[in-house]
């Protein structure tokens, strides 16, 4: 047996030895203070370089590379001319080079002449060479395209030869053309036949050219200030210019970036390791670093940055944004609208929510089962689909239901009755794709309410209605609340259905009027800022209001027993309550559904489709057989498919480190996470297209990447809530037991947790995914010509082309969601549909 | 102070019989308790009781008023009785005053009255200072408190508890358990307790029904109960006991897996019987009726706890320290039997074991 002080040298023996982390962590920090600096010293060059984008010092430092290249093919076969015909070539090639210069750089001929006469006088002649090189690919005679094929064809093992020939026939002009450059300089004399025939030579060199050519081109396009490209020219032909220099001029936004990104995970690290009070580095903080830089970088940044650019539209603090946007009627319009309809479809919305989870959770209705799965499919029904349908229905003059009811009241032929491009008609589809998202949290709370509550207060005297009053309503309060904000901000960012209902009928929106201003100019995208800002600032307070004050309230009434909730006998109302249920079941799914599908086979939209003359498929095989079509599928499908994967694995890791582990820091990215999905879309949008552009060394604004970034954004959570539910559900006692059991902790991870929680991780994963799928609002202003969207290649369609196409569209992404719910549902043996 | 007739009641969920003919009538100021191990269908009698569930067939009286049965089904909120839960049920919403004044608010009764009733419950309970607290600030004892007090509130004619210790830790279910019973001996209020514990069962109960797999298997006083089992199940639900395989005839019982010994049986059974024994009735002395060895002794601090082989048989036998302080291990002994139980081999026990576990 060990004793005490034994054992205690033990524990300190382990304990690591934290003047090594603490020297490691400073120097870290310390490093990237210096990667900062130096980023800025980068910066600083180059604005005093002159270059006028930061692509010329890449293609400078590329082309140098070429240059020395070729340099050392020409080299041997200039060293095997005779001494005589050496001076020659010199001479020609300095001849040459003054020409071009002239040509090049006007008025600066007389520098560049200096510079080479400096490089002759030092018997340099590489520089000259090199100075030559570059020169005339930038500006030299053209070999003409025919001369180039011939001169491709030569073998390489004839290459060597066939350039000493042209050198000598530089020298002495009297000397036989080689036959693949007579095509190109047989006509030729003096002066320009010793041009061309250096400018094959150059060119002659292979494989090598079309890469220098390509360089040349960036050269070109990045320096296009003569003056500067004499600067370059001469920092070429030197040689002057290392990779680690070129890295730090051309990237050091970048590199800026990047230094304070090390900087701020040091700090983080030392923060946590002094809360710890221990200096082990633990690899779970690496991968916490990971999660948060990533979402520092395009969440945070763009959203921060936004806000001080509302605020300093012109470098310096003011309120003129805000003045000239909430003074214009427009905006304030949208801006009422926004507030009337978000608080309008709240209150509706909770209103149907209420009594429809009660009706379907807590009573004898009939075919509650089926009502509950329809309610929670709306919520998959990307909510453009729904303003189509709604349009097609309430469209003043031509809507079905119009028709009908003036067919039913005998009304005249006048437009009317209901009208769906109105605020009201916004706020009817609004809130019949909105409150499954309060149905969903409502039921949810009631589900999970210990039944004994309830039945405490019947005891105690309290009729069913009584009780529903006095203690299920009080109770559920909290999910209520939550999810009438939910709804809230859900409408308040939509921009699928205000910008196919609201703006055909001038109902705008912040959201339709922040996509409006994007892309407009430089000070509409202030404007921009300005509105996002409004929907931003609603969006925190309210995520604010319903994670941090409802929480503390939230009761928990779970109760330890397998509930079984009371179930309420509704006797005489039985029936027409369900009948009620039905109908409203009818008018909003069933109604809305049958009309895309309807629209998609006709010809006319105003008449029916079971009229012999109005009957097609051609809607379906037209837009389904159309390249774009498919192409925008399979974007869709792709980013569908990376984002939830990335998120998948990122949703894993965060339900491990806040389900299994007590490390410091985990709730910093859950933290962030959550930020990032109560965001509105089109502010996360309107961030990246802010901050990803290059103005902070990342640039990948109309690539893939940005709008996978956006997505992953916004529908991370929706991942990760689900797996992180399904590991809590899961005791940890599950997992010690097959470590005591002698399995590793990857064993225990594959064996034990993988397969319990293996339903809900294909869940997250469809839950990421179909979200990104049929995405519009973050689309519409992210995508590019190559990265469209199924979702935008219908609004886009809906919009400028045709409406029965759009619905045969529409149609077909309904019946891939409901196929990969079915996949979803068989995957993880029907524990998950949505 | 109310009478609860139940008659040829029964109640299935679907194909499945959860309470197979409960036939009994509880008296005025008696403390009935329903036992049974998890599963036997006692939550759902005291549920019919309370009105959560109708009964699939039978009749239900309280005070002789018919409150379930034909087309006649009185919801729980008109049926006067107060019930506890075994989560408390305490609304979170709602402070101790609150929840306890909940029922009186509800019978719109005049709000001083209210409050003398509040106060004076309180204080049969014993949580006068903590009115103004909410559940989320109390304990699980005093929650259950609330809960006690609330269903009192209202001085229902019947009080219905529905294994309200089972959430509370060993010392405090002990104490609450005096307190209920001496509650109900104050107010002589007619109550039926539902519990898989024997222990409490027994210290608090009038009248034991034990119940299994929906059969009442025996009712009665708990020293009835536990000293006249009526079967098997009953007899090893109750306390501790062992079963031994014997042949009776001639006076006497033989056990065959005991080396052939016996001991006499002036009983009615005879041929193949199974005898249960508690070891508590077992005792070391030089003239005992069987002889074994000593193979293990467990010292448990009030008695010891030990092992006798007879034969083949292993036989448990608790004892006073005293008796055999100077028995040691391996040593041959003889024990006395006081008391034993002797019931047919009909391969019921073997049933009754399978439905245990």
């Amino acid at each position: 047996m060990k004793s005490v002080s034994t054992m205690q040298r033990d524990i300190q023996r382990r304990d690591p030895t934290p003047t090594i982390t603490k020297i490691v962590l400073a120097a870290v920090f310390v490093l990237s203070l210096v990667v900062i600096v130096t980023g800025v010293m980068g910066m600083r060059t180059y604005s005093a370089s002159g270059f006028s984008s930061e692509s010329g010092y890449k293609a400078v430092y590329k082309l140098s590379g070429d240059v020395q290249q070729a340099w050392k093919t020409l080299q041997p076969q200039l060293d095997a001319l005779g001494k005589e015909q050496r001076a020659t070539v010199d001479e020609a090639a300095h001849r040459m080079l003054v020409a071009a210069w002239e040509g090049q750089n006007a008025g600066g001929g007389q520098a560049a002449e200096n510079a080479i006469a400096q490089a002759n006088d030092n018997q340099n002649g590489a520089t000259l060479y090199k100075l030559l090189y570059t020169t005339y690919l930038a500006g030299g005679p053209k070999v003409g395209a025919s001369a180039r094929k011939e001169l491709a064809a030569i073998p390489t093992s004839r290459q060597d030869a066939f350039r000493a020939e042209l050198l000598a026939c530089i020298a002495d002009e009297n000397a036989p053309l080689p036959a693949e450059a007579e095509k190109a300089a047989g006509s030729l004399t003096g002066e320009n036949r010793q041009a061309m025939l250096m400018q094959i030579f150059f060119i002659s060199n292979g494989s090598a050219d079309s890469k220098i050519t390509d360089n040349v081109n960036a050269f070109k396009k990045g320096v296009r200030d003569k003056a500067v490209q004499l600067d370059a020219f001469r920092t070429i032909a030197d040689g002057k210019i290392s990779w680690i220099q070129q890295l730090v001029i051309s990237s050091s936004r970048t590199v800026i970036l990047v230094g304070i990104l090390a900087a701020l995970d040091a700090l983080l690290l030392i923060v946590l390791m002094m809360a710890d009070k221990s200096w082990i580095v633990d690899f779970k903080w690496l991968l916490i670093l990971l999660i948060v830089d990533f979402l520092l970088l395009f969440q945070l940044m763009p959203l921060v940055y936004m806000m001080i650019k509302a605020f300093t539209p012109d470098g310096e603090f003011s309120l003129e944004t805000f003045k000239r946007l909430y003074t214009y009627p427009l905006n304030l319009d949208a801006l009422k609208n926004t507030l009337i309809a978000a608080t309008a479809t709240m209150i509706l919305g909770t209103l149907l929510a209420f009594p429809l989870a009660w009706l379907v959770g807590r009573t004898n209705l009939y075919g509650k089962k089926f009502f509950r799965s329809l309610f929670v499919l709306t919520y998959m029904v990307p909510p453009y689909v729904g303003a189509m349908a709604w349009l097609r229905l309430l469209n003043p003059n031509v809507g079905t239901i119009n028709q009908w009811l003036r067919v039913l009241f005998n009304l005249s032929d006048a437009p009317g009755p209901l009208n769906v491009y109105t605020l009201p008609g916004m706020i009817w589809v609004l809130t019949s794709f909105y409150y499954p998202y309060a149905f969903i949290t409502i039921s949810r709370a009631m589900e999970k309410m210990d039944p004994s509550l309830e039945e405490a207060s019947r005891i105690s005297g309290a009729s069913p209605v009584k009780t529903l009053f006095t203690v299920t309503l009080p109770m559920m309060m909290p999910s209520l609340i939550s999810g009438a904000l939910l709804v809230f901000v859900c409408a308040a960012s939509c921009y699928g259905i205000p910008s196919i209902i609201g703006s055909p009928g001038r109902v705008h929106t912040v959201t339709t009027r922040i996509v409006e201003y994007v892309g407009q100019s430089q000070q509409s995208l202030n404007d921009a800022t300005g509105m996002a800002v409004f929907l931003m600032v609603i969006a925190l307070v309210i995520l604010f209001l319903s994670d941090v004050v409802l929480a503390k309230r939230q009761y928990i009434t779970v109760s330890g027993k397998s509930v079984r909730p009371a179930i309420v006998d509704l006797r005489k109302w039985r029936i027409p309550l369900t009948v009620l249920v039905s109908l409203f079941a009818v008018i909003v799914i069933l109604i809305p559904f049958a009309t895309i599908l309807t629209t998609s086979f006709k010809i006319d939209v105003g008449k029916s489709m079971f009229s012999k003359t109005n009957f097609t498929t051609v809607n379906w095989s037209d837009i389904f057989g159309r390249q774009e079509t498919i192409n925008c599928l399979k974007n869709s499908l792709i980013f569908g498919i990376i984002t939830a994967t990335i998120g998948i694995v990122v949703a894993c890791v965060m339900s491990y480190l806040l389900q299994r582990t007590r490390v410091r820091g985990r709730k910093i990215p859950d933290f962030l996470i959550t930020l990032g999905s109560g965001t509105p879309s089109v502010v996360i949008a309107l961030g990246l297209i802010m901050t990803m552009k290059g103005n902070f060394g990342i640039n990948i604004y109309n690539t893939a990447y940005i709008m996978i970034v956006a997505y992953l954004i916004k529908y991370l959570m929706m991942g990760m809530r689900t797996v992180v539910s399904a590991m809590s559900q899961i005791h940890s006692s599950l997992e010690e037991c097959s470590q005591i059991a002698g399995a590793s902790w990857t064993r225990t991870m594959f064996k034990i947790t993988g397969p319990l929680i293996f339903p809900s991780i294909a869940a997250g994963w469809f839950l990421i995914f179909i979200p990104s799928f049929y995405e519009l609002s973050m689309t519409s202003l992210l995508y590019s010509s190559t990265t469209k969207t199924i979702g935008y290649q219908l609004y886009e369609n809906w919009t400028f082309t045709s409406q029965p196409q759009s619905c045969a569209m529409a149609f077909g992404i309904l019946l891939i969601v409901v196929a990969l719910n079915f996949v979803l549902n068989r995957l993880t043996k029907g524990e998950f549909s949505i | 102070m109310a009478t609860v007739t139940i008659k040829h009641v029964t109640k299935a969920f679907g194909d499945n019989v959860v309470l197979k003919e409960f036939n009994e009538t509880f008296q005025e100021g008696e403390f009935i308790t329903l036992l049974g191990p998890s599963g036997c269908g006692k939550t759902t009698m005291l549920r019919i009781i309370a009105g959560f569930e109708k009964p699939t067939t039978g009749e239900l009286y309280i005070d002789n008023q018919l409150v379930s049965g034909g087309k006649t089904f009185i919801p729980p909120e008109k049926r006067s009785v107060g019930m506890v839960f075994q989560s408390y049920a305490v609304w979170p919403h709602m402070n101790v005053f609150d929840n306890v004044a909940y029922p009186l608010t509800i019978k719109k009764v005049p709000k001083a009255e209210i409050k003398k009733s509040v106060e004076h419950v309180l204080e049969i309970v014993h949580l006068s200072q903590y009115a103004e607290r909410f559940p989320n600030q109390l304990s699980g004892g005093q929650q259950q408190r609330v809960a006690l007090a609330r269903a009192l509130v209202a001085a229902p004619k019947l009080l219905l508890l529905d294994e309200p210790l089972s959430n509370l830790d060993a010392k405090l279910r002990e104490s609450m358990r005096f307190e209920i019973k001496e509650i109900q001996r104050q107010l002589g209020i007619t109550v039926v307790y539902v519990t898989h514990d024997q222990t409490e069962a027994m210290a608090m109960s009038d009248r034991i029904f034990l119940i299994n797999r929906g059969v009442v298997q025996q009712c009665g006083s708990p020293e009835e109960i536990y000293n006249q089992p009526a079967n098997q199940f009953v007899a090893d639900f109750l306390g501790k006991v062992d079963f031994f395989k014997g042949e009776s005839a001639n006076g006497r019982i033989v056990f065959p897996k005991m080396g052939g010994q016996s001991f006499a049986y002036d009983g009615p059974r005879t041929g193949k019987v199974e005898v249960a024994v508690r070891p508590e009735n077992l005792y070391f002395t030089e003239d005992g009726v069987l002889e074994g060895t000593l193979e293990a002794q467990y010292y448990l601090g009030d008695v010891d706890d030990c092992r006798v082989r007879v034969g083949e048989t292993l036989v448990r036998v608790i004892a006073n320290g005293h008796e055999y302080k100077n028995l040691k291990n391996g040593q041959t002994v003889r024990l006395g039997v006081r008391d034993f139980m002797v019931f047919e081999d009909d391969g019921s026990l073997e049933q009754m074991l399978q439905i245990q576990t």
